[in-house]
C-alpha cells in the first residue's frame, strides 16, 4: 500500500521552507529547469561542440573554461533526486510505471510527455525559468514578471486541456 | 548570525555547495510526498480535477515571503545582498503560456519531472528527454528569438512597486489572494467533480 500524500498546505509549507533557506544561506533562489538545460548543454558540448561554440546562448556556458555543471541548481538537483528517490522508498511508491488517464495507451502518453517535455524546454529558457525558479521564487520575491508568468501558465494550460482530455480524463 | 551566509562571509564555498544538495534532498522529498510526481495530478490541475498543485504552490509563495520578510525585519537577512529576478514582461508571459500548453501535454514541470523520473515514472524520462531537446531548440536557435528574448526589460519590477504600495502591506494582499485563490479553486473543483475524487 502507497502510505498517504501530505497535506497540500504542510507540503506547501516544506517547500516554503526550502525557498527560505536556500535565500538565508546562499541570497539567491531554488530552481531546476536551469540544470537541466546545463546538462543538455554539457551533452551537446560532447556530441556537437561546434553548436555550443556558435552558439550566443550556450557559448557563455562555456566562456574561460567554465564548466556549466559546477552549478548552485545542478547540486541542489542532485539533492531533489535523492530526496525524491527516499521519499519514493519510505511511502512504496518506487515502481516503473507510466501514469495517464484510463482512455489512451501507454506509447499515446510517452508521445505526448516527449511533446510537453520539448514545449517546457523551450519555453522554459524563454521565460528565464520554469515554475520552481521563477513562478515560485519570484513568486515569493513579488516581481511582476514571475506573477505574469504563473498566470500565464494557467492560461496555456486551461487553453488546451480540452483538446487533449483524452489523455488524462 | 545574519544571512545571506554565503555573502556574509559565515560560511564557505563548500559548506554551501553541501546545503543545495541537503535543501534539494527536503524539496524532492517534499515534492513526491505532495504527489507531485504523478502526471495525473498535475494534469489535474487543468481540468479542476485536483487543485493541489496550486494550492501547494500559493502556500510555498507566500510562506516564503512572509519568512523572508519577517527575517529582515528581525535583522536577521540581508535583503539588499539577495538576488532578486528581473521581469522580462513579456517574453515571461508568451514563455508562460507555451509552457502551461506543455505542461498540460507532457503531464510535468521541470522539477517535478526530474523527481517523478528517480520513482520509475517512464512518463518522466521521456518528458526530461523531451526538456532536454526544448532547451537545446531555444539555445542554437537563439538569433531567431534573441531579440524577443531580451525585450520588455523591466528590471526588478516588484508588485508593491507596481501598486506604490508599502512592500509589507503587498505581501499581506498576496497572501489574502493566495488563500482566496485556493478555497476558491477547491470550491470549483467540489462542484465540478464532487468531494470524493
Amino acid at each position: 500500500m502507497k502510505k498517504k500524500l501530505w497535506d497540500p498546505i504542510f507540503g506547501g509549507i516544506m517547500i516554503g521552507i526550502a525557498m527560505i533557506l536556500t535565500f538565508y544561506i546562499s541570497g539567491r533562489g531554488l530552481g531546476a529547469s536551469g540544470a537541466l538545460t546545463a546538462f543538455a548543454a554539457s551533452i551537446q558540448n560532447i556530441v556537437a561542440p561546434s553548436l555550443n561554440q556558435s552558439s550566443k546562448y550556450f557559448s557563455k556556458y562555456f566562456a574561460n573554461g567554465a564548466n556549466p555543471l559546477n552549478d548552485y541548481l545542478v547540486y541542489l538537483v542532485i539533492g531533489v533526486m535523492i530526496g525524491s528517490f527516499i521519499a519514493g522508498w519510505v511511502s512504496k511508491d518506487l515502481k516503473f510505471e507510466v501514469l495517464k488517464g484510463p482512455n489512451i495507451s501507454s506509447k499515446g502518453r510517452l508521445w505526448y510527455a516527449l511533446i510537453g517535455g520539448i514545449l517546457v524546454g523551450y519555453a522554459a529558457r524563454m521565460a528565464r525559468g520554469c515554475t520552481s525558479g521563477q513562478a515560485l521564487v519570484g513568486g515569493a520575491e513579488l516581481s511582476v514578471g514571475a506573477w505574469a508568468f504563473m498566470f500565464s501558465i494557467f492560461a496555456g494550460g486551461f487553453a488546451v486541456a480540452y483538446f487533449i482530455r483524452r489523455q488524462w480524463i | 548570525m545574519i544571512g545571506p551566509l554565503i555573502k556574509n562571509g559565515i560560511i564557505s564555498e563548500g559548506v554551501n555547495t553541501l546545503c543545495a544538495v541537503l535543501i534539494g534532498v527536503l524539496f524532492g522529498y517534499a515534492l513526491q510526498r505532495s504527489g507531485f510526481t504523478n502526471s495525473k495530478k498535475i494534469a489535474g490541475t487543468f481540468y479542476m480535477k485536483d487543485v493541489d498543485v496550486p494550492v501547494v504552490m500559493f502556500t510555498a509563495i507566500t510562506t516564503a515571503s512572509i519568512g523572508l520578510y519577517g527575517l529582515s525585519l528581525l535583522g536577521l537577512l540581508d535583503l539588499g545582498k539577495f538576488y532578486f529576478l528581473p521581469s522580462y514582461l513579456l517574453p515571461m508571459v508568451v514563455g508562460g503560456f507555451i509552457f502551461g500548453i506543455g505542461m498540460a501535454v507532457g503531464g510535468f514541470c521541470p522539477g517535478t519531472s526530474i523527481a517523478a523520473m528517480v520513482t520509475g515514472k517512464l512518463d518522466a524520462m521521456v518528458f526530461v528527454g523531451g526538456f532536454l531537446l526544448g532547451s537545446l531548440l531555444f539555445g542554437d536557435l537563439y538569433p531567431l528569438w534573441d531579440k524577443f528574448y531580451n525585450s520588455d526589460a523591466n528590471g526588478v519590477w516588484r508588485i508593491d512597486q507596481l501598486f506604490n504600495i508599502n512592500l509589507g502591506l503587498a505581501i499581506f494582499l498576496v497572501t489574502l489572494l493566495a488563500i482566496f485563490g485556493s478555497l476558491g479553486m477547491r470550491k470549483l473543483q467540489y462542484k465540478f467533480w464532487g468531494k470524493n475524487d
